[in-house]
């Protein structure tokens, strides 16, 4: 872990409010009140740990992602690290993924035991389906794409090539609640998908949470059994296993957003997209985010690429508008990646993107004034 | 005459504290800062405070905690940690976790591990002890200290039932490297969800757990090692902050109703030892009673709701005979598993049902 010795961590948050912010958290939540009379039943019912409001949430999730099953867990993490150990990945195999991703993707590979095994992307920021097969090799088990910014892959050639090397596919949906390829949702596409519902995801709770949904009815019994301790009953441990549930409290939280406010967020963000790429469009520098007609893209992340990004970034920020950068340096490149044997130039438009990419806030707060605003901005940076 | 006395009862808490809680969770949810906030790291100084050590680490549950604790003393594939069969699965489960054997040592008569066995359990492989303060009993500290510090192993306290129980005047979490404790809704201080925390006075371990916890991020864009996500939650930790307050009085009052216990029923079952060096917390007030199930069954009878931990020790369970462990290992721990019983103890708990339940099982023997 390197010499931590001297390194004490700041890690609280404390968010610098803008004008224009990414974090919209306090005006989504404004009804709070309703949602704690909610949570305030399951209180007094003393049902915290496992309890109805966690089974209602996991079948309306299930179908909202169009899978058969959806079970709730403690992080997006944990249901990626989860998904592996229920398919049985672990010490020396490889996981495909790509470069250009949260590091919680890596984490949960690496943590399982297995090897990441990085595949370029493609100008739409996911995966190169064309790169995947020379990566595929004996110790090969699955393959792990993610749905960068809220836009599937390419998942039938991935689905095409998993069956043919006998491969699992697990999908990193996590940005993509509610994006379909085709007429397909993210959760209907490979042996799992697995999403996060942390506080900046489309389909929020107020604290870190997760789920994993499939199909594979013994996949998702596996999952049940190892989220829980392995624990067939009180007294029955099957396996040892962990603890990863989703809190009922959260699962309540959850519930209300999705019966209430996903489609909206959703369509909000998708119409402020479409608003910033007629806006941005004409800018020579700029490159706005990759569309293809049979992809419904949520826009968790609305990503362009840009020419002096680092000067962009410094000019809209002192403007009072909350870009950010998602992220700056592809995983192959972090320090923790130091012994996977990867270095600069192997993952060129990963480097590239990375290099290059701005995120600009598009949730259901902004308005059309605040996007005018940094069209403009961005315009003025580069007259 | 029947009497409705459940195992548990968090809605009497929940009702008196409600209006401070929903101060907090008004806070919380309107603040849109709901990771990683200040209500965390108020709460982690408040149990720093609690627990004498310089340092507390939220996590998302009492599992990961000592999960994590063993990650950053680096315990991993081919160690042995030495600890309790007769503990909550998750102790064992979290050794497996990280790739080391969970090597068994017997218990005393009080239920907790055995110095002597754990001496004999040491081997080349040996990293770690966890001794595990059952039923919010400190385990005899000292003489694992001397057995650690002589073999240079690590003290991973699982303090998860045991949130300000006190070893020679000295609060649990402060006794050996570090200290993990679970704030379920069942433990003494308890949240509305999983959680945990973990305490320790190192300030490299601390680092590497923030780390840990946190996908190993230094920072936004750095990654310093491939970690995990397992953070206590903004909300959670602030009712932990209006909880905690608390927490002494309602100690005070669990070792009440255990004294009360112990004088109504020391002449009919065996009641749990008294030792002036410890301060019991009473997470469980635990029995051992002849003719259990028989009790069990008249108790439940007059409304009594009691509760046996564990029917089945983890060296007994599936998963610890395929660890090759056999009935007669442990002796003391299998010979308690038929005879013991836990009955209701919480703060809220009254006197009349107290008598209640003492008068029952005098009854039952008379």
């Amino acid at each position: 872990m390197g010499n931590l010795k001297n390194y004490l961590p700041d890690q609280y948050d404390n968010t610098d409010l803008k004008e224009i912010n990414h974090n919209y958290l306090i005006e989504q939540f404004s009804d709070y009140r309703e949602i704690f009379g909610k949570i305030e039943q399951v209180v007094r019912k003393g049902d915290y740990t496992l309890g109805r409001a966690v089974d209602e949430f996991e079948k309306k999730f299930a179908e909202v992602t169009g899978a058969q099953f959806a079970i709730g867990v403690g992080s997006g993490t944990d249901a990626l690290f989860l998904s592996l150990k229920a398919l049985g990945i672990g010490k020396g195999d490889e996981v495909i993924t790509t470069p250009y991703t949260f590091y919680a993707t890596i984490g949960a590979i690496v943590t399982a035991g297995a090897t990441p095994v990085f595949v370029d992307i493609g100008e739409d920021y996911n995966i190169d389906t064309k790169k995947i097969e020379a990566a595929i090799g004996p110790q090969t088990k699955a393959i792990l794409p993610v749905h960068w910014s809220g836009k599937i892959c390419e998942m039938p050639r991935i689905d095409e090539l998993a069956k043919q090397h006998g491969l699992h596919v697990i999908g990193d949906a996590c940005h993509a609640i509610l994006a379909k390829y085709n007429n397909y949702y993210a959760g209907s596409l490979g042996t799992v998908a697995c999403f996060s519902l942390h506080p900046l995801k489309n389909l929020n709770v107020w604290g870190d949470g997760g789920l994993v949904v499939t199909n594979n009815q013994e996949v998702a019994n596996r999952l049940k059994l190892i989220r829980n301790h392995g624990l067939a009953d009180r007294d029955t441990c099957r396996e040892f296993a962990y603890n990863s549930r989703l809190d009922t409290i959260q699962a309540v939280v959850g519930m209300h957003i999705l019966d209430n406010k996903l489609e909206y967020i959703t369509e909000q963000r998708i119409n402020n997209s479409l608003f910033l790429d007629e806006g941005l469009r004409g800018i020579t520098q700029i490159r706005v985010p990759i569309r293809e007609p049979n992809i419904k893209q949520v826009f968790h992340i609305y990503m362009i690429l840009c020419e002096q990004r680092d000067k962009l970034l410094d000019y809209l920020q002192s403007n009072s508008i909350d870009a950010k950068v998602h992220y700056p340096v592809p995983m192959h490149l972090q320090p923790a990646a130091n012994n996977l044997g990867y270095q600069k130039g192997d993952f060129p438009v990963a480097e590239k993107t990375a290099e290059m990419a701005l995120s600009l806030p598009v949730h259901e707060h902004i308005s059309k004034e605040d996007l005018s605003k940094m069209i403009d901005a961005i315009k003025g940076f580069y007259r | 005459m029947k009497m409705k006395i459940p195992f548990v009862n968090l809605k009497t808490q929940y009702e008196n504290l409600r209006k401070e809680l929903t101060d907090s969770f008004e806070a919380v949810a309107s603040s849109g800062m709901y990771i990683l906030g200040n209500q965390l790291k108020k709460f982690e100084n408040e149990i720093s405070n609690l627990c004498e050590t310089k340092y507390a680490v939220g996590v998302a549950n009492g599992t990961d905690a000592l999960f994590l604790s063993l990650k950053v003393l680096d315990v991993g594939e081919n160690d042995e940690v030495i600890t309790a069969p007769n503990s909550f699965i998750a102790t064992a489960g979290a050794i497996i976790a990280t790739g080391a054997k969970p090597v068994f040592a017997d218990i005393r008569e009080d239920f907790n591990i055995s110095p002597e066995s754990i001496e004999a359990k040491i081997s080349s492989k040996t990293k770690a002890i966890i001794p595990v303060h059952f039923t919010g009993r400190p385990a005899c500290m000292d003489e694992i200290r001397e057995i650690a510090d002589s073999k240079r192993l690590y003290i991973v306290e699982d303090a998860a039932q045991a949130i300000g129980a006190k070893y020679k005047s000295k609060p649990v979490g402060a006794l050996g490297h570090l200290g993990c404790f679970s704030l379920h809704p069942l433990k003494n201080l308890h949240l509305y969800g999983d959680g945990g925390i973990i305490t320790t006075n190192h300030k490299e371990l601390y680092s590497r757990l923030c780390l840990l916890r946190n996908h190993g991020l230094i920072n936004r864009d750095e990654c310093a090692t491939w970690g995990y996500n397992s953070r206590l939650d903004e909300l959670q930790a602030a009712f932990g902050i209006k909880k905690i307050k608390y927490i002494k009085a309602w100690n005070q009052r669990y070792r009440e109703i255990a004294q009360m216990y112990n004088k109504g029923l020391k002449d009919f079952v065996t009641c749990p030892a008294d030792n002036s060096e410890l301060e019991c917390v009473f997470h469980n007030y635990m029995i051992i009673a002849e003719q259990r199930d028989k009790l069990i069954e008249f108790l439940t009878e007059k409304g009594i709701e009691t509760k046996i931990h564990y029917p089945i020790p983890i060296h007994l369970q599936k998963v610890g005979l395929e660890l090759g462990y056999k009935k007669g290992d442990f002796p003391v721990a299998e010979e308690i598993c038929d005879k013991m019983v836990s009955l209701p103890i919480y703060p809220e708990l009254t006197n009349d049902q107290i008598e209640f339940v003492v008068d029952g099982i005098k009854e039952f023997y008379q």
